[in-house]
């Protein structure tokens, strides 16, 4: 990038560009002490920046793999040691099948057998005149 | 080895890489921020015409390089340094025109009568006192102030070509402008300032 071959514009051969930069380095080797210090301070803060970006940055590179394997190996465990849910809400066939409803089954039957019964025989008291 | 400890040992091993990488680049960033911070700090005060300003100007460059750009290659830091300058000086000009303007509104409304050149009643932006300015290279306050009276472009132009010492290449990424352009300012620039100073400054 400081490559000064362009001839068409070339500050290296120029006797004014000569004199300018001669002059301009002799103020910056003059700048004082204080000066200075303060450039460093900025440098310092500088450099500090990519400090915090590499920390950040290796945080996640040095843990994040570890942490995916534990998470993925917590959830298998997880399923391989899962207990069967004894508070499950019985279902219907157990309802059924339950010991205590065979006499209602029986007597079902029997409520049954009366509610067709009361649908196919005449009302005996439906033509009563009461006039 | 389970799995779960074989991606703990490759993490390891980048932690090593990683760290090894990064503690060189911190190295060379230090390094080119120590050569380059006095050209810079000079040449932005040669903008600004007040060293504090120039100092934040500077340091704030050297984070936004740091922060943004340090993963670069090393060749591209320069331009990429200057350029970053190069804005904030912009950007500080416009804050202080839009103050200026400001500050002359208020000052004709108390006292339209007197007209005062504020600027010419401040003291030297340089913060520099009499006896510091005798001390200063006759010659380098003269090329400041025939600097100064260079249109933007050509300032900018003339001092990374000739300060900083950037080719045609560079000077143009740290201008964000072609190179024929970076040409045309730089020449112009040398004819002004030639000009401006005479013969006997050479």
């Amino acid at each position: 990038m400081n490559n000064t071959d362009d001839k068409s514009s070339s500050s290296s051969d120029d006797p004014f560009a000569i004199k300018a930069k001669a002059v301009f380095d002799q103020s910056v080797d003059s700048l004082d002490g204080h000066t200075q210090s303060s450039l460093n301070r900025g440098r310092q803060k500088a450099l500090a920046e990519v400090d915090s970006r590499n920390i950040s940055r290796g945080f996640w590179t040095r843990w994040a793999p570890a942490a995916g394997a534990a998470t993925v190996a917590v959830v298998a465990v997880s399923f391989w040691i899962r207990e069967p849910q004894l508070d499950a809400p019985a279902s219907d066939f157990e309802l059924i099948m339950a010991e205590e409803s065979f006499d209602m089954l029986q007597d079902l039957d029997f409520y049954l057998w009366l509610d067709i019964d009361a649908q196919t025989e005449p009302d005996p008291d439906a033509n009563i005149d009461i006039s | 080895m389970t799995a779960a400890a074989s991606t703990f040992a490759v993490s390891c091993n980048r932690i090593t890489t990683t760290g090894a990488g990064t503690l060189l680049r911190e190295q060379n960033l230090n390094r080119f921020l120590a050569q380059v911070e006095k050209r810079a700090l000079r040449i932005a005060e040669i903008s600004v015409r007040d060293r504090d300003e120039a100092l934040d100007l500077v340091q704030d460059a050297m984070i936004r390089l740091a922060r943004k750009y340090a993963d670069r290659g090393i060749d591209e830091w320069t331009p990429l340094f200057y350029r970053i300058l190069q804005n904030g000086v912009r950007d500080w000009h416009r804050r202080q025109a839009v103050r200026n303007r400001v500050m002359v509104w208020f000052g004709r409304g108390k006292n339209s009568a007197e007209d005062v050149d504020v600027i010419a009643l401040a003291p030297d932006p340089g913060g520099r006192t009499p006896d510091e300015q005798l001390q200063n290279s006759e010659a380098m306050q003269s090329l400041e102030q025939a600097l100064r009276e260079l249109p933007a472009r050509q300032r900018e132009a003339f001092m990374l070509r000739t300060f900083e010492g950037l080719d045609v290449r560079g000077t143009a990424a740290a201008m964000g402008c072609s190179e024929g352009s970076v040409k045309t300012h730089y020449f112009r620039a040398v004819h002004s300032l030639r000009d401006t100073l005479g013969e006997h400054w050479q």
